[in-house]
């Protein structure tokens, strides 16, 4: 893979023929999905989700010492209102020091939208660089100067050379996808071109001798990156570290909460792991082709079979894969051991799950594990990266699988015919199961663990509390409504998925 | 000319315009937008004004064209048709609002003409032009409430001389708008009148239909919902008052006075119902006396937020709770004229205080214009510190409270540490309120 002497990636409907609409079986998504047939399905109806820009910002306000820039109109990353005060609490927790999330938006208004907005962006650098001196201004570009031409690109390399902070243009003008999850190519991208060059390197005189030459060296080759995503908490990252150091291992983590300078030394490492195809083969690939570091990228570590997998895999690589046998029968075992208690409880509850392709498939392999029924998969876009996590889903044919980004009128439908016992949803949409009357137990959350050995008991060990008094949502029912008519229900609830302009 | 943002405390045209009509009952927004503008703007709307939560139809249920590439292209309207018509059988509503974000304004897609499309039909559909670089939430707000009453009201010749209309209390940008349209509501009620907010507690659209009937309109606000109000008097030949935001005894009885003055209110009428709020507002705070004197609670202040609320929480504490604001920075974008009439509402407080006011919409000049206030004390031993201090003003500036080392409350928008539902701070019970509240923080390590 080599787009990085492009300005901008392409979109995932291109270079994964990704999409986002479909209804019908797990089997048949599996069938279909493979000859690439989905690409052009699109809805007659549609409710709103997220653009590139909105999933490009949850990553970057994560990024230490560093501004961003939302070359926009006012409204543009008005999401970070609500994340800013968590944000810095979050970069706390990697650095005491850390000052949270800032942004700038460059305001661009009607004359604007006539005259251009380059004025307004180059005074929002300067600022940017003379109020917070930070290592890295981060430049996202939306929708509205794509459309009036302003050539961002060579207004920030002219910038470049006044400012010390490293500048990073990030292509993630909205209206260009419909696959929200392009936001991780299009920031992987600006990251690559930006932040990977390293300053003029001093370090040469710090070593005394060949011994700690060859000693640095030695540690390099015994190095991971682990890839971590912006929905993933400290203790997923804590919890992934403990494994992986548990082969002697060492462990770094990218590209959530590193500092803008972390990245000029990414390659100071033999291996890059992935805890999700989503979010890294586009970066991944590109590292492999730029220092011929490769990776792995096959599973994410939740539930014991994709944990035991992902441990396995990234052994495989440096020639430990007995000591990781070793590692995941004990590791697993102790688990299994642990979950029994709450399989009584479990056992033949149906359980529906919402949110991205490989998390939504994960987790329900681990609910599976624990006697759960699954009767309903939504994933918010579907690709080839889902296939063989579709595979480890057992009785799929009878599963329904949704593929939408949000669109809670086709999930009320859905849930109002198969009665699940459970739900297990991303953010946003989860409110309005709530007031179908569901219990919920969250898809991902930064503040509890998910990830590895550890955060398959405490999903287990949650969603049994969630369903020990459900009474919540319960009191719902007849006190709040969805906004559909009644007839809706009624409805095939694919009705509006228009699949004639497949390709 | 415009200028960049620092953390601006706002959204677009399109965020106000989806924040006011997800706030009217049964009102269903549809979006001709970019698919990423509804979801941006709900996040924002909902996390970062007190948990809002997603609502009735707002949130990712917004109806929304979606709008691609392709579209940009060849035009939306065709799409947008499909997408309103379908609305239309999924969704149930009593008024279907189109608005416009950016890119299909930009195209010229006519949202007003698909519309039209529709009029034959038995629904209330109307439409306006929302694109996001028209302005920020304010003019989104009034955007949508000068189509409504031009287009959604009725035309009323025979004037109810007992109906006031009430607004300029912009939902969510008010984190605390349901609450504080109730109370002032109440007031209003106690003086002899029906009055319609249309976003308040068992309105429902009938409200909005019938307030062509109305005899006033009283805005509170210097700046929001003035715009709608001239369209009202032109379309309806309903007069306004523009009145400031009333909270504590001192704000709240200007508010009555003045409204009482223009409507013609007997004043013993009116004394009768200052008193008698008085009279319970006095009842509580008098249990803070012991409390207050006895740590000697008064504090210097520093005050944030938009020019509705500083003039409001600036009288409070400077003519109620007699502390000490010595810097309000006030962080809507207005224009010089605006500006004028908002400085003007600092002029007269009973403390003989004058604050300094700053108009500033950038987050980070908060802490200079702080240090150009209060000078620093380099060292000295002796030295006249700025503390005992507070804050007041949004989740931001808990920031500012860390450098200050000053307790902190967030009364402004954004607010995304505290859960709000009919919590109200206006008139006299809102500011019993807000005492609760800003002394619960004081004595909250006790």
């Amino acid at each position: 893979m080599d787009y990085i002497r492009e300005k901008a990636p392409p979109v995932r409907e291109d270079r994964l023929k990704a999409c986002n609409a479909f209804g019908g079986s797990c089997c048949e998504l599996n069938r279909i999905g493979k000859k690439g047939c989905l690409n052009g399905v699109k809805r007659t109806f549609a409710q709103t989700q997220g653009c590139q820009l909105n999933l490009s910002l949850a990553i970057l306000n994560t990024i230490r010492n560093a501004v961003i820039v939302v070359h926009a109109p006012i409204g543009c990353g008005g999401s970070s209102l609500s994340t800013a005060g968590i944000s810095k609490n979050f970069q706390k927790l990697r650095d005491p020091n850390a000052k949270g999330l800032i942004w700038l938006n460059t305001n661009l208004d009607d004359n604007d939208v006539v005259g251009g907005g380059e004025e307004k962006l180059r005074s929002a650098v300067l600022y940017a660089e003379s109020e917070f001196r930070p290592e890295a201004i981060i430049v996202v570009n939306s929708c509205v100067p794509a459309i009036i031409g302003d050539d961002i690109d060579s207004i920030l390399n002219d910038l470049q050379k006044q400012i010390s902070a490293k500048i990073v243009p990030i292509h993630c003008e909205g209206f260009k996808t419909k696959i929200m999850a392009s936001a991780y190519d299009s920031v992987y991208h600006g990251i690559l071109r930006n932040l990977l060059d390293k300053p003029e390197d001093t370090r040469k005189e710090i070593y005394e001798d060949e011994l700690e030459i060859l000693k640095e060296k030695y540690r390099k080759s015994r190095t991971v990156n682990i890839l971590n995503v912006s929905s993933m908490s400290r203790q997923d990252e804590e919890e992934l570290t403990r494994l992986v150091k548990a082969l002697g291992l060492e462990v770094r983590i990218y590209p959530c909460y590193a500092s803008a300078d972390d990245f000029a030394y990414v390659d100071d490492a033999a291996l890059n792991v992935s805890i999700c195809a989503t979010h890294d083969d586009y970066f991944v690939e590109h590292i492999k082709e730029k220092y011929g570091i490769p990776f792995v990228l096959r599973s994410i570590p939740i539930g014991i079979k994709n944990t035991d997998q992902w441990i396995l895999d990234i052994a495989k690589f440096f020639g430990l894969e007995e000591n990781a046998k070793r590692l995941v029968e004990a590791e697993a075992k102790e688990l299994r051991e642990a979950l029994e208690p709450f399989k009584e409880q479990l056992k033949g509850k149906r359980v529906f799950l919402g949110g991205g392709e490989i998390r939504i498939l994960s987790t329900a392999e681990l609910l599976q594990s624990m006697g759960m029924e699954v009767v309903g998969l939504k994933g918010y876009h579907y690709d080839h990266f889902a296939e063989p996590l579709l595979e480890l889903v057992e009785n799929s044919e009878n599963i329904i699988f949704n593929v939408a980004t949000g669109q809670p009128f086709e999930q009320a439908n859905l849930l109002k015919r198969l009665e699940p016992d459970l739900y297990v949803g991303h953010t946003g949409t989860n409110g309005y199961t709530a007031k179908q009357g569901f219990p919920i137990y969250p898809l991902f959350g930064q503040s509890s663990i998910y990830m590895g050995y550890l955060g398959a008991y405490e999903i287990v060990r949650r969603i049994a509390r969630v369903l020990k008094n459900p009474i919540f949502n319960r009191n719902f029912i007849g006190n709040s409504r969805l906004p559909y008519r009644d007839e809706w229900y009624g409805q095939n609830p694919f009705t509006y998925i228009d699949d004639s302009a497949a390709l | 000319m415009s200028k960049f943002i620092d953390r601006p405390r706002y959204l677009c045209a399109l965020g106000g315009a989806i924040g006011t009509l997800e706030n009217l009952p049964r009102t269903i927004p549809i979006l001709h937008a970019a698919a990423g503008c509804g979801g941006n703007i709900s996040n924002a709307l909902n996390y970062a004004s007190g948990y809002l939560g997603s609502g009735y139809c707002a949130g990712q249920a917004l109806s929304s064209s979606n709008v691609y590439e392709q579209e940009i292209v060849f035009g939306g309207e065709d799409r947008l048709c499909e997408q309103v018509e379908n609305t239309l059988k999924i969704m149930d509503g009593d008024l279907y609002f189109l608005v416009s974000g950016c890119m299909v304004e930009m195209i010229g897609d006519d949202v007003k003409g698909v519309a039209k499309k529709f009029k034959d039909r038995d629904v209330a559909l109307l439409a306006a032009d929302t694109g996001g670089f028209h302005g920020n939430s304010f003019k989104g707000y009034d955007i949508v409430l000068g189509t409504l009453f031009k287009e959604f009201t009725l035309k009323k010749d025979v004037k109810n001389e007992k109906l006031l209309n009430l607004w300029g209390i912009v939902p969510i940008q008010d984190v605390f708008w349901k609450g504080n349209l109730e109370n002032l509501k109440r007031l209003l009620e106690e003086l002899g009148y029906q009055v319609n907010t249309f976003f308040g507690e068992n309105e429902t659209l009938d409200n909005l239909k019938n307030a062509g009937s109305a005899v006033l309109n009283i805005v509170v606000s210097d700046t929001a919902g003035i715009e709608p109000a001239k369209l009202f008097e032109e379309v309806h030949g309903v007069p306004y008052i523009s009145v400031p935001l009333p909270i504590g005894p001192h704000g709240t009885e200007q508010f009555i006075r003045s409204i009482s003055n223009r409507l013609g209110i007997e004043k013993a009428f009116a004394d009768k119902v200052i008193q008698r709020h008085k009279a319970r507002y006095f009842s509580y705070i008098e249990r803070i006396a012991d409390v207050y004197n006895d740590l000697d609670l008064q504090r210097y202040a520093v005050i944030v937020g938009d020019s509705s609320y500083a003039q409001a929480l600036t009288r409070f504490l400077s003519d109620d709770l007699g502390w000490l604001p010595e810097l309000v920075v006030i962080t809507d974008i207005l224009s010089e004229e605006q500006k004028e009439d908002v400085r003007k509402r600092f002029a007269d407080l009973e403390s003989g205080l004058s604050p300094r006011i700053v108009f500033d919409t950038d987050t980070s000049s908060i802490i200079r214009h702080f240090r150009d206030t209060w000078p620093s004390a380099n060292g000295s031993k002796y030295f006249n510190t700025f503390s005992p201090a507070f804050i007041l003003g949004s989740a931001f500036e808990r920031a500012l409270a860390d450098e200050l080392k000053a307790p902190h409350l967030s009364v402004t928008y954004p607010i995304s540490n505290r859960v709000v539902m009919d919590r109200a701070y206006t008139g006299y019970d809102g500011a019993i309120r807000l005492t609760e509240d800003i002394f619960t923080t004081l004595v909250g390590t006790r």
